[in-house]
């Protein structure tokens, strides 16, 4: 990079910014990064999250793609401006060139805060209208949700079905049904986590929390504890599915049969 | 910068009585230790045997944390007593202070290698006592992260149990976190700060020697809840998890309430000393920005610890007096436990990471050669999130279920820390815009921090963020995520840190070649190793997870090559530091052309610093051309 | 100026040799760490594996292998030896003896015998004091056919379960067993059998889920967080 680079006189600043060679490679290096996150972001997620089987899950999931493509932007700049730093570094054993006594720039700085201070508006009202809607349909299936209330235990979760009269340790849902999970625990905290539903609470002792969804896709269901519980954490996991409401039926009258699930 | 005589310091010649005090070091304090620690269990046992009308019961776990932390306790006091903590305290008591030769004797004039196990008072023998005790912590808890990286490597949990697995977790991350709230405090804090503003010492110098030494007795206590069954509710201790836990968990609780003390102690001292001891002339806007930003960290501290301590004395009190705080079944509730924990436990996320970003706020100037880009900025960038970091606890409890409808407002506190965190990017961006930086250790560090800050910053937006939260919490997403902020960032401020102020510690550079090949297997490595548990947690796999299904088994693998990498690069650093402190090159006194005080005095640094104090006319950012 | 401590600089060969030698060292420090603990790990999960005898026609899996087992529930230390079993348990806590990790051949009727010594009481949860995964539900105490116990009346649980994975089939068994009530009789002891299907290969837990471990929350403490006492591993393997 040329010396002149370094101290432009102010007049003619604005008109030759964009011409000067620094700023030409950075923004180069602005769109490749801002590039490369946004396909990330876009790549990412989709390919190894687990398959989406309710509205919860698809918000989760469309948070970290888009959250990723608006930051996009503002990482490209960061990184372009490191970037460009390190590829202009000075090595050896004396110190470089004393640069420009930039000591702040004021637009900048305001430009700067408010542009990240839009950028936290925008993830906040996002979150606030999310879960605004998510409370909203909560509340208007909590007359008609299928009811499974939900037991941690160290190292299992069991399911007490109180409609159908039976209780499980597999966690088998009708499709497009809303269901409230009521979760309690009979000893530590544990966390109720169907993966692919996308919800998850904590279970405590001699409190009930309780989480809505309604799954929207046929398919299987892990359900994983989220909350260190005891040395067998990691084994409290079980199964389940989304299915049919005529393979739930079934299903729900083999239990009774049996007495326990197979 | 200008200096001028302003006060002439009359130092009297060393002439030490034969007191007491010069006898007390290290070793009269372990022994004391352990000998008080012998009676108060002998006594507790006797007690507890007369109470019961027999033989201690083996199966009432009440007695045996009783007699634990009352053991724990009676350590940490007998090692102060018998290393001469509470001298100065007890000459008070008779109505006497200790004499100008005692005091002198206590700074540790004229003893060399000696004073470094004594009850030292000058602050940078506290500073290098913190070097080498935060160098070992580290190694203890990196050691940990590599068992717990091979038992993940592939699924089965075939390298060892459970009960090992969730220890190792639990130990890792105490460790991890009590090095890194002193990685830079510690050591820098203590050795370079004092010089950097112009003063002649801490303003407490014994309480400096105390926060170490109330530290030092944290340390065998922690070790001893390995062989006391380790702590199966990793570091957060939850409870009712904890009050359930074995014998660990006493030790656990006793090291967290030893290390409030000292941080506690340390902190104010801190405050203390930027407070009332800056040199003349050194008005606010002239402090270097470590000194704004560690002190910014201390004092954040010093009101979210006690809560810690609370909660653990509270723990501790549910285990051994069967009180019922964290018990749901008795009208306690482990909420009240969530609460205590995470009202420390996010301000203590930014107690880590302040320093290590300020110290790097310190070297890019010196580096790039140009001045600190918005000073201003800096300032507001640390007040601002240590502001709103107090405010943001609950986000860690979003699906916790104690009171749904505060998500949002909690969500709303935690997403405008991005605007302050936004600023500090500015202020290392800004530095560096228009700059040849220098590319030596300390500046590589620069980098390595923003990137791995920006991934830790915007994988925390998700998380911040309560629908994506529903999903992430509890999975390995959150630990790759702070692992990237503590150790990608925090952690890599504070080996820039070390790079660049070991020169004025040691009085020797540090190996530049080892440093090289250390900084790109760590960084490479941690790299792979936290993308993959970013893959990892997306999947859906939950964290602290002894074993996993075998969808995770790639991700995992990949995890596990990257932690190798890091632990060869952090060995090679290791070597590097030590090696380079007998055998380096000599540093001249002020190797990088820094502005700061600390580069103005000599190696080694006389004792009370300064011949003569100096006097601040400008701030220490003055480089570039064309002012 | 020169008081700097400590010797010259090395030359670039032995600098060379100092790093790779402390490198190594580290390397070797490290492993070390983890060669213990994996000892340490392993020396509570002794193996038991199941014999192999003859083959069994099984409803709805066809002619199977037919594999046995047979393990203790002791309420401590003494009650083992008394009974004539080798037990090495340090803590004076209930256990299963004399292995903790059972190794089960794959595609298999396995069949367990149970001897259980030990008292008991109420369960946490009433679900575990179902018989469920066995064979028809059920299993035998002292030859009757039960499928189910009243929830405060069971000592133990042998509980087994595991990660639902892509590769490994699902295997899920919750068997109570009875309380043999040994202060009133000391020795006294019940024989619960119960069978299960093994399908491919995997690895999977065991735990008990009766709360035995006195004096901690929930019961749950002690005993139950040691490792070689109310839980352990189940492997499933080719033979």
């Amino acid at each position: 990079m040329s010396d002149h680079n370094l101290a432009p006189t102010p007049g003619d600043r604005a008109t030759t910014f964009f011409k000067r060679n620094d700023v030409r490679r950075t923004s180069v290096i602005f769109i490749l990064w801002t590039a490369t996150f946004t396909i990330l972001g876009i790549w990412l997620y989709p390919k190894f999250m687990p398959r989406i089987m309710s509205k919860e899950m698809l918000s989760a999931e469309n948070i970290m793609i888009w959250f990723t493509i608006i930051s996009a932007p503002i990482a490209g700049i960061v990184l372009a401006l490191a970037t460009n730093a390190f590829l202009n570094m000075h090595r050896g054993d004396t110190p470089p060139e004393e640069g420009p006594a930039v000591r702040t720039n004021g637009p900048v700085v305001v430009i700067w805060t408010v542009a990240s201070t839009i950028f936290a508006l925008v993830a906040i009202v996002w979150g606030i209208v999310e879960l605004n809607v998510q409370s909203v349909e909560a509340a208007a299936t909590s007359k008609s949700a299928m009811i499974v209330e939900v037991t941690g235990s160290q190292w299992l979760w069991t399911f007490n079905y109180p409609e159908q009269g039976i209780e499980t340790h597999q966690l088998n849902l009708p499709i497009n049904r809303p269901v409230e999970f009521d979760i309690r625990s009979v000893d530590v905290n544990h966390s109720f986590w169907p993966v692919q539903l996308g919800v998850k609470v904590d279970a405590n002792a001699m409190v009930t929390t309780v989480v809505r969804t309604t799954p929207n896709k046929l398919g299987e269901i892990d359900v994983k504890c989220a909350e260190l519980c005891g040395i067998l954490h990691a084994y409290m996991e079980t199964t389940g599915a989304v299915m049919t409401e005529a393979d739930f039926d079934s299903w729900v009258s083999q239990v009774q049969q049996s007495g326990a699930s197979a | 910068m200008t200096t001028l005589v302003t006060e002439q310091h009359a130092r009297p010649v060393p002439n030490p009585k034969k007191s007491l005090i010069t006898k007390l070091n290290m070793g009269t304090g372990v022994i004391l230790g352990a000998l008080f620690a012998a009676i108060t269990y002998y006594l507790i046992r006797h007690s507890l045997q007369t109470i019961t009308d027999g033989a201690v019961d083996p199966l009432n776990p009440n007695q045996n944390d009783q007699l634990l932390i009352a053991t724990m306790m009676a350590w940490s006091i007998g090692f102060l007593i018998g290393i001469g903590a509470f001298i100065g305290p007890f000459r008070w008591l008779i109505g006497r202070d200790l004499t100008a030769e005692e005091q002198l004797y206590l700074a540790g004039d004229g003893q060399g290698i000696k004073r470094y196990f004594k009850y030292c008072t000058d602050h940078k023998v506290v500073g290098i006592q913190y070097l080498v005790g935060v160098m070992t912590m580290l190694g203890v808890g990196g050691t940990m992260a590599m068992m717990i990286r091979t038992n993940l490597a592939s699924p089965g949990s075939k390298f060892i149990t459970p009960v090992v697995y969730n220890s190792l977790v639990g130990l890792h991350g105490i460790t991890m976190i009590v090095a890194m709230i002193i990685v830079a405090t510690g050591p820098f804090g203590n050795y370079i700060m004092p010089i950097m503003i112009g003063a002649r010492d801490m303003a407490f110098p014994r309480l400096n020697a105390l926060s170490w030494w109330v530290l030092f007795t944290a340390i065998p206590v922690l070790c001893s809840a390995w062989f006391l069954g380790g702590i199966p509710t990793g570091w957060t201790a939850y409870a009712p998890l904890s009050v359930q836990a074995g014998a660990g968990m006493d030790a656990f609780l006793m090291t967290i309430i030893i290390f409030a003390i000292s941080t506690a102690v340390a902190g104010a001292n801190i405050t203390a000393t930027v407070v009332t001891m800056r040199a003349k002339g050194m008005k606010w806007n002239r402090v270097p920005i470590f000194v704004i930003g560690s002190t910014i960290s201390v004092a954040l501290a010093i009101p979210a610890f006690p809560t810690f301590m609370l909660s653990m004395i509270m723990t501790g009190m549910d285990r051994s007096f069967n009180t019922t705080f964290f018990d749901a079944h008795m009208g306690g509730s482990g909420w009240l436990y969530a609460h205590l924990f995470w009202i420390m436990g996010h301000p203590e996320v930014y107690v880590i990471l302040l320093p290590g970003v300020a110290a790097l706020m310190e070297i890019a100037p010196v580096f790039v050669r140009k001045p600190l880009f918005s000073f201003n900025a800096a300032v507001l960038g640390f007040a601002g999130i240590a502001g709103l970091s107090v405010l943001v606890w609950a986000h860690h409890m979003y699906i916790s279920g104690w009171a749904n409808n505060l998500n949002g407002p909690f969500m709303i506190t935690t997403e405008m820390i991005s605007i302050p965190t936004g600023l500090i990017f500015l202020v290392l961006i800004g530095t560096l815009w228009r700059g040849k930086p220098w590319m030596k250790l300390p500046m590589l560090s620069v980098f390595a921090f923003i990137w791995n800050f920006l991934i830790g910053g915007i994988t925390g937006i998700y998380l911040s963020d309560v629908p994506a939260d529903n999903y992430l919490h509890g999975s390995m997403f959150v630990t790759a995520h702070f692992h990237f902020t503590l150790m990608g960032a925090a952690l890599t401020g504070a080996i820039g840190g070390l790079a660049f102020w070991y020169p004025k510690m040691t009085g020797r550079m540090l190996n530049e070649r080892a440093g090289y090949i250390s900084f790109w297997f760590v960084q490479i490595g941690f790299n792979v190793l936290f993308f993959g548990m970013f893959v990892a947690g997306a999947e859906g796999q939950p964290r602290r997870v002894a074993d996993y299904a075998h969808q995770f088994a790639t991700s995992n693998l990949i995890s596990t090559a990257g932690a190798y990498s890091v632990g060869i690069g952090m060995i090679v650093l290791l070597w590097a530091v030590i090696h380079s402190w007998r055998h380096g090159k000599i540093a001249p006194m002020n190797p990088w052309g820094s502005k700061t005080l600390e580069w103005t005095v000599p190696y080694p640094v006389p004792l009370e610093n300064f011949d003569e104090l100096p006097v601040i006319t400008s701030d220490p950012y003055g480089y570039g051309k064309g002012k | 100026m020169n008081e700097v401590k400590g010797g010259e600089e090395l030359s670039t060969g032995r600098r060379l040799t100092s790093g790779l030698t402390f490198l190594a060292l580290g390397i070797l420090v490290v492993t070390g760490v983890g060669f213990g603990l994996h000892q340490a790990s392993k020396s509570p999960q002794s193996k038991l594996y199941a014999t192999v005898n003859g083959t069994t026609d099984v409803p709805g899996f066809g002619t199977l292998k037919h594999a046995f087992i047979s393990e203790s529930v002791w309420p401590d230390v003494q009650t083992a030896v008394d009974n004539g079993a080798k037990a090495d348990r340090r803590h004076p806590w209930p256990f299963y003896g004399p292995a903790s990790h059972f190794v089960l051949p794959a595609h298999a009727l396995v069949t367990v015998t149970l001897k259980v010594y030990d008292g008991g009481e109420k369960l946490n949860h009433n679900y575990f004091a179902k018989v469920i995964g066995t064979v028809g539900n059920t299993m035998t105490v002292d030859g009757k056919v039960v499928d189910a116990l009243a929830p405060d009346g069971v000592q133990h649980t042998f509980t087994l379960h595991g990660i639902p994975t892509s590769t490994q089939d699902p295997l899920f068994v919750n068997v109570p067993l009875p309380v043999a009530d040994p202060d009133n009789k000391p020795g006294s002891f019940h024989t619960v059998t119960f069978s299960f299907v093994t399908q491919g290969v995997g690895e999977y837990v065991w735990n008990c889920e009766y709360p035995c471990g006195d004096g901690t929350y929930a019961k749950f403490g002690a005993v139950m967080g040691a490792q070689g006492y109310m839980s352990g591993k189940v492997s499933v393997v080719n033979v």
